[in-house]
């Protein structure tokens, strides 16, 4: 008799740990195909509610792909010809505001150590501003300069790259049920039943991740642009959704999204520090808010894994595959842990293993049975 | 010598077999082929398990071709609760939740089964509520008899 759900096992759990630090090491050397393919799925699991709607709505699997695909790409491609005269008319203006902005986070680091100097003896004895200014200034001189050409080498290295991802999602969103029908006739009939709960297991855990994610970053947008309009700041939907898009990389992703507000404020408001001080109190809270309630009512629901897991398993991902390991790690462990539990006792299941045993007997004495006459 | 240039009988395709089961019998030929593409094909030899008794169900079980014996666990003779055939079908209590099932189930010949998952059948709810909805109403139906036939048989009445 087959049993029923248990817990897994240390081994099932060390099983789990280790396929993804390898999946990881994998990522990294693979790049160039995971972020496409990590792009796609957000792309499916964003686009599958309308696609499921249009066949709601009558069309077929094939119909409903090709009008949902069509339409993001359209509208993707009428948002750039629109921006491009945009983008090209200033061009050369956003290498000096880079400088610009490096240049004000510097003044601002200055005037902060500077007033902490005047309030701390240590500080000034030290002379810690002095120092700090001749550090940052060779640091930060021709910033933009220095790393404009990079930045459009890695833009341009990666468009192709990125071209991949409405074309992969085109194809999960048309023929995502004729692979799992491919997938599941690679499985004996022993443990048919259990595998094919196991996709079902792992499409709606992936489904919850990418869909919790995608409001993840509505919510962290929506309450970072109304704390940045409320403070004042250019652009504050713009720079919602780029650090709210950034805090998809646990920590690097957030702090850098920090770095780039606080930036914008010490540039708009050269003279008034007290504004970047209150867009990094603001931050910190959106966090805080998005650690304590809009994580738990998203992505925390979907993968059910415990935090301190999660904390330690953020930390390898970062040392064995770097920012890609990060962003990476929760939703390949998510999957993982799910295939790691279910094989885990489908195959550790002796009923199942006898159940196939008999089976390949069955299949081996029909396929000799012309043989001993 | 002329039998190339003959057509041969064509075999059914399998939405057509479909339409002779219970449980899709009110369905038309374009939600047969919905029904279709939502199912996976398995193949058994004679004596092989398809399902053991007390296991979690999950899918329901449609005989294409080939027979099934349906028994008590591991009692082939005495146990033997029926025998079905093309255009049947069992594990039907699966597609509602994951209860144990209630009995084995067998090839009593070699067989090909369509399996429909209770995932599948739940999202076609989703996206194709019409074609559900005959579904349950044939699986309710279906449930029904047999609880009527149990009625017959154990109670003497027609309940």
């Amino acid at each position: 008799m087959t049993q029923g759900a248990r817990s897994a096992g240390p081994v099932v759990w060390v099983a789990v740990i280790t396929a993804t630090c390898l999946l990881l090491l994998v990522f990294r050397a693979t790049l160039w195909l995971v972020v496409p393919f990590l792009l796609a799925l957000v792309l499916y699991y964003g686009l599958r509610p309308l696609a499921t709607r249009l066949v709601f709505a009558g069309l077929s699997i094939e119909a409903a792909a090709n009008v949902v695909t069509v339409a993001f790409v359209a509208i993707v491609a009428l948002a750039l010809m629109a921006l491009a005269p945009w983008i090209t008319a200033r061009a050369v203006q956003w290498q000096h505001s880079l400088d610009r902005y490096v240049a004000a986070g510097v003044s601002l680091i200055e005037q902060t150590v500077a007033s902490l100097e005047l309030r701390h003896a240590v500080l000034a004895k030290a002379q810690a501003a002095a120092t700090l200014r001749a550090q940052l200034g060779s640091l930060t001189d021709d910033f933009a300069q220095r790393h404009a050409g990079e930045f459009v080498m890695a833009a341009f290295t990666w468009a192709p790259s990125l071209l991949l991802a409405p074309f992969l999602a085109f194809f999960f969103l048309r023929d995502g049920r004729r692979f799992k029908r491919f997938l599941g006739r690679a499985v004996p009939n022993a443990y048919f039943e259990r595998t094919l709960v196991l996709l079902h297991d792992v499409d709606r855990t992936a489904h919850a991740y990418f869909q919790g994610l995608l409001k993840l970053t509505v919510l962290d947008a929506a309450a970072l642009a109304l704390g940045l309009a409320l403070l004042g700041m250019s652009a504050p939907v713009a720079l919602g959704l780029l650090t709210a898009v950034l805090a998809w990389v646990p920590y690097v992703g957030s702090i850098l999204g920090c770095v780039v507000v606080v930036l914008v404020a010490a540039t708009d408001f050269p003279g008034n520090p007290s504004l970047a001080y209150g867009a990094v109190v603001l931050f910190i809270l959106v966090r805080l808010l998005d650690d304590f309630v809009f994580m738990p009512m998203t992505i925390g629901r979907s993968l059910r894994i415990h935090p301190l897991l999660s904390v330690v398993m953020i930390f390898v991902g970062g040392a064995l595959a770097g920012v890609a390991g990060l962003m990476l790690v929760l939703p390949v462990l998510g999957v993982v842990m799910v295939i790691g539990e279910t094989v885990g006792r489908v195959v550790t299941d002796p009923r199942l293993r006898a159940r196939h045993a008999h089976a390949r007997r069955l299949r081996a004495n029909q396929a000799a049975a012309d043989l001993a006459a | 010598m002329l039998t190339g240039f003959t057509r041969q009988a064509r075999a059914p395709r399998r939405w057509e077999q479909l339409a002779q089961v219970g449980i899709f019998s009110d369905l038309k030929p374009r939600e047969l082929r919905i029904v279709d593409a939502a199912l996976h094909e398995r193949r058994y030899l004679e004596g092989e398990v398809i399902f053991d008794e007390g296991e979690e169900g999950q899918a329901l079980y449609i005989v294409l071709a080939g027979r099934v014996l349906i028994c008590r666990q591991g009692d082939t003779d005495a146990g033997r609760i029926a025998e079905l055939g093309a255009g049947d079908f069992f594990g039907d209590l699966a597609l509602l939740d994951d209860a144990p099932r209630a009995a084995q189930a067998r090839a009593a010949e070699a067989c090909r089964l369509a399996v429909f998952f209770r995932a599948d059948f739940m999202s076609l709810l989703e996206t194709h509520a019409v074609i559900a909805s005959r579904v349950s109403l044939q699986l309710a139906r279906h449930i029904g008899r047999r609880l009527r036939g149990m009625n017959r048989k154990y109670l003497g009445a027609d309940a």
